[in-house]
């Protein structure tokens, strides 16, 4: 509380003045950010910068509805002013839910050995000049390097009308980089990242050996590759990054505020059959040091493990507060948002399939005609449609279960339902990619993904 | 909630006090914005939302090194502390002489009072919430809608919102300038469930400097209309096709043509247009402009971030790059004379192939273009999709209608588009005057030749 320069009674006196017109609940996101960014181009560490950002955000409920306001101060004055406007939501909305407390359960999956805070640009320009040097030693054929450090470290604290108060320090630290490669006359670019919640004992030796392998890996046949053929094919994806089909075909449809108002595909198919006999999908916010992990969601609820779809059956939404209530389920520790600015709603995690029992070898094996894919870029959804893409940076074509022509530069397209129920094989490889991946649905948060190698029947490749 | 007198001191403030601790030139953006929103679900009100922000951004140039810093703490006492942490962290980067303020000549001179482009609706912050409610309920047609056969209304989200921002720019040299607007948006997103079973959804937005140029009310209708077209979808098998593209969406296939231009892709040799300055790239009759100083429109700006003043300028003429986006920094950097940092507002003029339009003025629209086109593919929105910044290959998730004979004849699902960006444009059919006046990118309906779909 001294952080924020708050006092408990005055915690009350807005919830009070936020619920002054009759709301159901009400809460406060107090949050403190500092965050901090170096970039590497033409040979130099030669921009960068800090950055501070400081507010509460209150929200109160009328039902399912949702008043929400901030201010960036937090003089009491100013946050009064806040929780009034709040609270109008009160005014125009009917209906009452009961909003009920969660079980406190701590955790501390992010504990920093050394806090970013403490550190200047000195301590990482050395780390990011010796990444540039050691990527440029792989390969002569380098002629540019770009390489990013950002880190984050929010203080935030949150009170609400059940009387419930928690805090969290959540670290997040970033790196990426880029290479440009020129081959007679051809120009072709690969990229790396890593990031973790963690604090800056993640930069070192190890770092530097893990994203030059990584931004090299695959260059020849990248120069290599081709446009496939297009139309309808097997697709296998790689263990890792193809993260992506869950994290688009499935985790966005199975938000449980898509569900609560009937926008979602899946949204009556709750205990029903999705996916094979013995598919596990999870959204995890447990998962130590992960770029998707929180000891608490940004409601106040302790995070945790739901199991999404259990031995193909669809056995639980991602639930923040209000969707909880609705359904009359505990919530599920998805309510997120991109920063005090935001109310919180139903956002994934670190969202990846279990492993199953197949060899990765043996899944290639089986197809005679397909794709395999493993470096992807962006993904979208229609969730009431089910139809999602993802684009795929680099893969091979399977001929007789053997990978030959490399490919790269293709959007991939099917129908979440449909390529779920279409799942021949899973892997016994799960992995979690670490790379920064962020998700836009209407506010940018910190997310991952993982996946075994999946074997998937039929999706649409774009081609020539 | 505009930005007051004590707030710009605050500014000036800032740019003399990095100085006189060891900046050798300093800049201060100061942003102020406020914001009203409803939304409904299904007609009733679902969230209110109020927001406030202000916040200072400093650009350091200190011993030939550079940095830029934000924060929204504006007492004096944690800004000094601020300040003089930023220098610090500055002189801890390496040096780069290319990182200086623009010169003072090419910065804006007429930007004094951020009303001189007529983006500031005047009456703005006079509607109460019970009006701004009542807007948002004039836009749901969720209880207005009459039942039928064919579909049902599973979900409607309508929004209303008003805004408006306030910035003002500093710099050590003297430059001062002030850019103000307002905006008044709906929204609203449709999702039926047709007599098949199978869910679509449609949305519609517009928006408005002024909040006489809003046209609320026929939003969620034309939701509703895109969510019913697509019932039915029909699989179309691979192939070439002509390719219609709706105004609405034809932006995407300009947007990687505009960063491939940028200097800063250049440089870093990640531009498919690396090395066009002064070529033809383009087919003959497509010229891309920069109307930057058009009162009243969505987009326009008397200056860049840097202070740089804007002007209205060709960026493609008849198929000729006429100029990269080229700041100080990459003028420096590159040794070229600098330009514009990015476009402002983005008109692309009216193009028919084998037709000369110059003598009359000719409406170039979507059924027109359908016409002329007869047969093909028309997109009305884009799922997915990249283009390689090296190649300028493409490939993107489209949805839209097959037409024949000029006619729509059925949605289709599941397609994609892959190809070359310079192939595409290249076998330009047509680019309409059709504008969306509420888009800051004046893009009319697209046409092309030859695209390669993918089912």
């Amino acid at each position: 509380m001294d952080l924020f320069k708050v006092s408990r009674q005055q915690l009350d006196t807005l919830i009070a003045a936020a619920l002054v017109h009759g709301g159901d609940y009400a809460d406060l996101y107090f949050e403190h950010t500092t965050a901090f960014n170096l970039l590497l181009k033409d040979g130099a560490v030669s921009s960068g910068g800090f950055h501070t950002d400081y507010g509460v955000g209150i929200r109160v409920l009328k039902g399912e509805k949702t008043g929400y306001a901030y201010s960036e101060n937090t003089e009491m004055e100013e946050m009064m002013k806040a929780a009034q406007a709040a609270s109008a939501i009160a005014l125009g909305a009917s209906g009452s839910r009961t909003y009920s407390p969660v079980e406190d359960r701590r955790h501390d999956l992010y504990p920093m050995e050394r806090n970013w805070r403490d550190y200047g640009a000195d301590a990482f320009v050395p780390f990011l000049t010796g990444l540039e040097k050691e990527i440029f030693s792989r390969d002569s054929r380098i002629v540019k390097v770009i390489a990013r450090l950002s880190n984050s470290v929010s203080d935030v604290m949150m009170f609400n009308s059940l009387g419930e108060l928690t805090c969290d320090s959540r670290p997040l630290g970033s790196v990426s980089v880029s290479a440009v490669f020129v081959q007679d006359g051809k120009t072709e670019n690969r990229s790396a990242s890593r990031s973790f919640r963690t604090g800056a004992e993640l930069i070192g030796p190890g770092l530097i050996k893990e994203l030059a392998d990584e931004t090299v890996k695959g260059i020849d046949a990248r120069f290599e590759a081709r446009r496939p053929k297009g139309g309808q094919m097997s697709v296998v994806m790689g263990a890792g990054a193809s993260g992506i089909l869950l994290h688009e075909a499935m985790g966005h449809a199975f938000e449980a505020d898509f569900n609560r108002k009937g926008q979602s595909v899946f949204s009556d198919r709750m205990g029903q059959r999705v996916c094979p006999e013995g598919v596990n999908v999870v959204d995890d916010g447990m998962v130590a040091y992960n770029r998707g992990s929180g000891n608490y969601d940004d409601e106040g609820v302790p995070a945790e493990k739901t199991y999404m779809v259990r031995d193909g059956i669809l056995t639980s939404y991602l639930h923040d507060r209000i969707s909880a209530s609705w359904y009359g389920v505990k919530p599920t520790g998805n309510g997120r948002r991109e920063n005090f600015r935001y109310n919180p709603i139903p956002r994934m995690r670190a969202t990846y399939m279990e492993s199953g029992n197949a060899d990765p070898l043996g899944i290639i094996a089986d197809v005679r005609q397909g794709i395999y894919v493993d470096e992807f870029s962006n993904g979208q959804v229609k969730i009431g449609e089910g139809d999602f893409t993802f684009f795929v940076k680099s893969g091979y074509l399977i001929e007789n279960g053997r990978l030959t022509m490399p490919v790269k530069d293709i959007n991939v397209i099917g129908n979440g339902p449909q390529a779920l129920a279409d799942l021949l094989a899973v892997g016994n490889d799960l992995k979690i990619d670490n790379g920064t991946w962020t998700c836009g649905k209407e506010q940018s948060v910190a997310v991952s993904c993982g996946m075994p190698t999946v074997l998937v029947r039929s999706l649409t490749v774009g081609g020539e | 909630m505009m930005i007051t007198e004590n707030e710009i001191n605050i500014a000036r403030y800032c740019i003399s006090y990095a100085v006189e601790h060891g900046a050798d030139a300093a800049r201060v953006s100061l942003s102020k914005s406020v914001m009203d929103g409803h939304t409904l679900l299904n007609g009733e009100l679902d969230k209110v939302t109020h927001s406030a922000d202000r916040s200072i951004y400093l650009y350091i140039f200190a011993d030939g090194r550079y940095g830029t810093f934000s924060t929204n703490r504006l007492e004096k006492k944690e800004l000094e502390d601020f300040i003089i942490k930023a220098i610090e962290m500055v002189r801890m980067l390496g040096k780069d002489e290319c990182r200086v303020l623009p010169d003072l000549e090419r910065t804006a001179k007429d930007a004094k009072t951020g009303l001189e482009l007529d983006l500031y609706d005047a009456g703005y912050g006079s509607a109460t919430a019970a009006q701004r409610l009542e807007k948002a309920k004039e836009i749901a047609i969720f209880h207005k809608t009459p039942p039928s056969e064919e579909y049902t209304i599973i979900s409607e989200e309508c929004e209303y919102s008003e805004s408006a921002d306030d910035n003002y720019l500093i710099d050590s040299q003297g430059f001062e300038g002030r850019h103000k607007e307002t905006m008044y948006y709906c929204f609203a997103e449709i999702t039926i469930q047709a007599a098949d079973g199978n869910r679509y959804s449609g949305f519609w937005w517009d928006a408005a400097q002024k909040e006489a140029g809003l046209d609320h009310r026929a939003c969620a209708s034309k939701a509703l209309e895109k969510a019913t077209g697509q019932i039915g979808p029909r699989k179309r098998r691979s192939g070439n096709y002509r390719m219609v593209v709706e105004n609405r969406a034809a932006s995407r296939l300009l947007a990687p043509v505009v960063s491939a231009l940028n200097a800063s892709a250049i440089q870093q040799k990640v531009s498919f247009l690396d090395g066009s300055l002064g070529t033809r790239v383009f087919p003959e009759g497509m010229t891309l402009t920069d109307m930057a100083r058009t009162p009243g429109k969505s987009g326009s700006r008397l200056f860049d971030t840097e202070g740089v003043a804007t002007k209205d300028s060709a960026i493609i003429e008849n198929g000729t790059v006429c100029q990269y986006f080229v700041s100080t920094y990459m003028s420096k950097k590159m040794g070229i004379d600098p330009t514009i940092e990015d476009l402002s507002r983005p008109v692309l003029m009216p193009y028919l192939k084998d037709e000369d339009l110059t003598a009359e003025e000719k409406e170039v629209s979507l059924q027109a273009i359908l016409r002329k086109c007869s047969n093909g593919i028309l997109v009305t929105g884009f799922n997915g999709g990249n283009c390689n910044p090296v190649s300028g290959d493409f490939s993107f998730g489209i949805e839209g209608f097959a037409f024949s004979k000029g006619r729509i004849t059925h949605p289709v699902r599941e397609m994609l588009i892959t190809g070359n960006l310079i192939d595409l444009w290249n076998n330009l059919i047509a680019a309409g005057n059709d504008y969306r006046p509420s888009a800051r990118w004046q893009i009319g309906t697209l046409a092309f030749e030859n695209v390669s779909f993918s089912a």
